[in-house]
């Protein structure tokens, strides 16, 4: 298929013979199949051998800047011309796989964020670089994120709610305090619910006594028009 | 201490002991991982794949009369480390000990620090050899008396027993290793340690577990752009302040602490040009440095790359000082050698105490071994025939091509699953322990 009418030399597979100095010469094609069978069999462990990934991508890097320039002439290595349709997918599907496989990696952080991160020396804030929580969105700085753990606490709260029928929460009778007041309970570690705790002071326990009531529906919403609630 | 080998005044290795099975179906658990002697190299203590650790303890005896220097006997075996299994990702942790440390001794007990992929964890070994008897509550086998049939009073004394030795896990170091730890190095302060993975460096107290600073993180921002991780990561042996971590781009970074709490900058770099006739797609592959060792002096570091060991002065950023050849006759088998991941290996190298002489591994459980000064090398096998104790080792050699000589192999006979990937030299004298798969071999200087 990338055969440039270059006969391979039989020695250079097997490993018997003395072979030429510039193992280059070997057809890329079957050191690229090779390569790329390693990079899939890497990726069939859920952690891979970094180096080992990290090594063998560098030199599929290599052969297809190699292939790119064969082909593109030495003249132009950035703009080759594609010297087959066939090259020109298998080049392309080769790189996105790399950076697909690369990219993955990204998400292992995610799952079990390393804890030193959380513990940068106050003096490091200029050096010391935080986890980005979410592959999506690999830019958050360490000024966005206290800890990557309750950033991901944060997340699963909202999920929990998600089911919850919130219509009674669109009565009159209740404040928006009183709302965020709730949210203090889940005791959730951003400075947002530092702020609220002091709210949580406020309500007493005969205003936590209806929440429970009305939300386990024992009194309709509407049952005590007229209390307030602070 | 005397040079690597050959005549003259050179000196002559001699088997001395070799432990582990005798059989040449190797049981996984049993393949050797790590080796390192302790300060005064009395003991010597063997990581394996199964988590366990084993301690050799090196018989006192009366040097004058015996014939060879005392033999190495089991002290302590215990379980490091066990499987754990990661819920959160679906994947088992490996239980292999990956490195292990010896801290200085401080009193009478010994403590070490040993690692697997993801947790380090710091041992002590202990001694009992009294216990104490004559308890007035209490009879011999435990039961106790009852108080009443007491008659009268004795102090307990202490009655030698049978030495014991215990060992019991002081601190647990975990959850500060996103990837695989390969390296951990305790620092001249002995109260702080770093732990490298293959993209962050950590630095603990030894007191400390619940948390540890990030002194190294070469992880990019985004995933893709990855192209270079660390192999290895050591600590000078008299700054405290100085360390440094090797790349898979044979690239060793030189960093100072005292510059910046993340020593993502290097104070220094050391890397050797690409020699432009060996260039092929295998040259980054080759040039991944797999070890890095500071002399005992602090002058010089020795790294480890497939093909050579280098010796850089650490005054000298742009070229090694030395550079010897551990097996340049793997050079043109490169791609068999790609095809079947053994140009993955990673071969660990070692310097004798005195930093005159560096040893590495090689395959066919040969190992080598430079001398600095006379600039002679030669080439050992492990291996169990031949070897009864205080026989000379016999120098060996590999044909690379053209006729090969009697007592010589050929590259294509190299059997390249006996791998010597791990060899310590004793801090004082002239023994060495070299891992072959599953045995671990002891050998000595002839002793007149």
């Amino acid at each position: 298929m990338l055969a440039k009418g270059v006969k391979r030399p039989r020695g250079e597979m097997e490993g018997g013979d003395p072979e030429p100095r510039d193992p280059s010469a070997a057809p890329a094609s079957s050191l690229f199949n090779i390569s790329m069978v390693k990079l899939h069999q890497s990726l069939r462990h859920v952690e891979p051998n970094l180096r080992h990934l990290v090594l063998v991508a560098n030199t599929l890097r290599r052969m297809q800047d190699q292939m790119q320039r064969e082909a593109g002439g030495p003249m132009a290595p950035d703009s080759p011309e594609a010297p087959s349709v066939g090259d020109d997918l298998l080049l392309s599907a080769m790189d996105s796989s790399i950076s697909t496989i690369l990219e993955d990696l990204g998400q292992v952080e995610v799952l079990s964020p390393a804890r030193p991160e959380e513990e940068q020396p106050l003096a490091g804030a200029s050096g010391a670089r935080q986890e980005p929580a979410r592959t999506s969105a690999p830019c958050l700085g360490p000024l966005e994120l206290l800890s990557s753990a309750s950033y991901l606490l944060e997340d699963s709260l909202e999920d929990i709610f998600e089911d919850i029928d919130t219509s009674m929460y669109d009565c009159d009778l209740w404040s928006p305090t009183s709302l965020s007041g709730f949210k203090a309970f889940s005791g959730a570690e951003d400075s947002d619910s530092k702020a609220l705790a002091g709210a949580e002071d406020r309500l007493d326990m005969s205003d936590l006594d209806y929440l429970m009531d009305v939300l386990v529906g024992g009194h309709p919403p509407g049952a005590h028009r007229g209390r307030s609630i602070s | 201490m005397a040079g690597a080998g050959g005549g003259g005044n050179d000196i002559q290795w001699c088997f001395s002991q070799v432990k582990g099975a005798v059989d040449d179906d190797v049981a996984e658990a049993d393949i050797i991982s790590t080796v390192e002697f302790n300060h005064s190299g009395e003991l010597l203590a063997t990581g394996d794949k199964g988590g366990r650790v084993v301690i050799f303890q090196q018989e006192q005896e009366n040097k004058i009369q015996s014939l060879s220097r005392g033999e190495y006997n089991v002290y302590s075996t215990f379980q490091s480390h066990e499987p754990e299994f990661d819920y959160l990702k679906s994947l088992e942790i490996e239980e292999k000990i990956n490195k292990i440390r010896w801290l200085p001794q401080k009193n009478a007990a010994q403590f070490l620090l040993s690692t697997n992929d993801k947790t380090i964890k710091l041992w002590k070994i202990s001694e009992r050899d009294k216990r104490p008897e004559g308890y007035n509550l209490k009879e011999e086998d435990g039961r106790y008396r009852d108080p009443s049939t007491v008659t009268t009073l004795r102090v307990p004394v202490f009655r030698p027993m049978d030495l014991m030795v215990e060992a019991s896990p002081r601190r647990i170091f975990a959850n500060a290793h996103t990837y695989h730890i390969n390296s951990i190095s305790i620092n001249s302060d002995y109260e702080t340690y770093l732990s490298a993975d293959d993209l962050r460096i950590n630095l603990w107290h030894l007191e400390i577990t619940d948390r540890s600073f990030n002194i190294v993180d070469i992880k990019p921002a985004n995933m893709e752009e990855l192209t270079e991780v660390i192999t290895a990561a050591e600590f000078h042996p008299n700054s405290c302040n100085t360390f440094v971590y090797s790349s898979s781009k044979g690239t060793i970074r030189l960093c100072d602490m005292r510059a910046s709490a993340l020593c993502d900058r290097h104070s220094k770099l050391f890397e050797e040009p690409e020699d432009p006739s060996n260039r092929s797609f295998f040259s980054e592959i080759i040039s991944s440095i797999s070890d890095v060792k500071f002399s005992h002096s602090g002058r010089y570091m020795m790294t480890r790359d497939y093909l050579s060991v280098k010796i850089w002065d650490l005054n000298m950023e742009n070229r090694p000082v030395e550079t010897y050849q551990v097996h340049e006759y793997l050079r043109s088998k490169l791609c068999s050698l790609y095809e079947n991941d053994c140009i993955f290996d990673k071969f660990e190298c070692c310097w004798n105490g005195s930093d005159s002489v560096v040893m590495t591994g090689s395959y066919n459980n040969f190992f080598r071994m430079f001398d600095r000064n006379t600039k002679r090398d030669i080439t050992l096998e492990a291996s169990r025939e031949n070897n009864k104790p205080r026989t000379v080792l016999k120098p060996r050699k590999v044909c690379a091509s053209g006729k090969r000589k009697k007592d010589e192999i050929s590259v294509d006979s190299l059997d390249f699953n006996k791998k010597i990937l791990h060899t310590a030299w004793h801090p004082k004298e002239n023994i060495i322990a070299v891992a072959t798969t599953n045995n671990l071999y002891i050998f000595q200087d002839k002793v007149n």
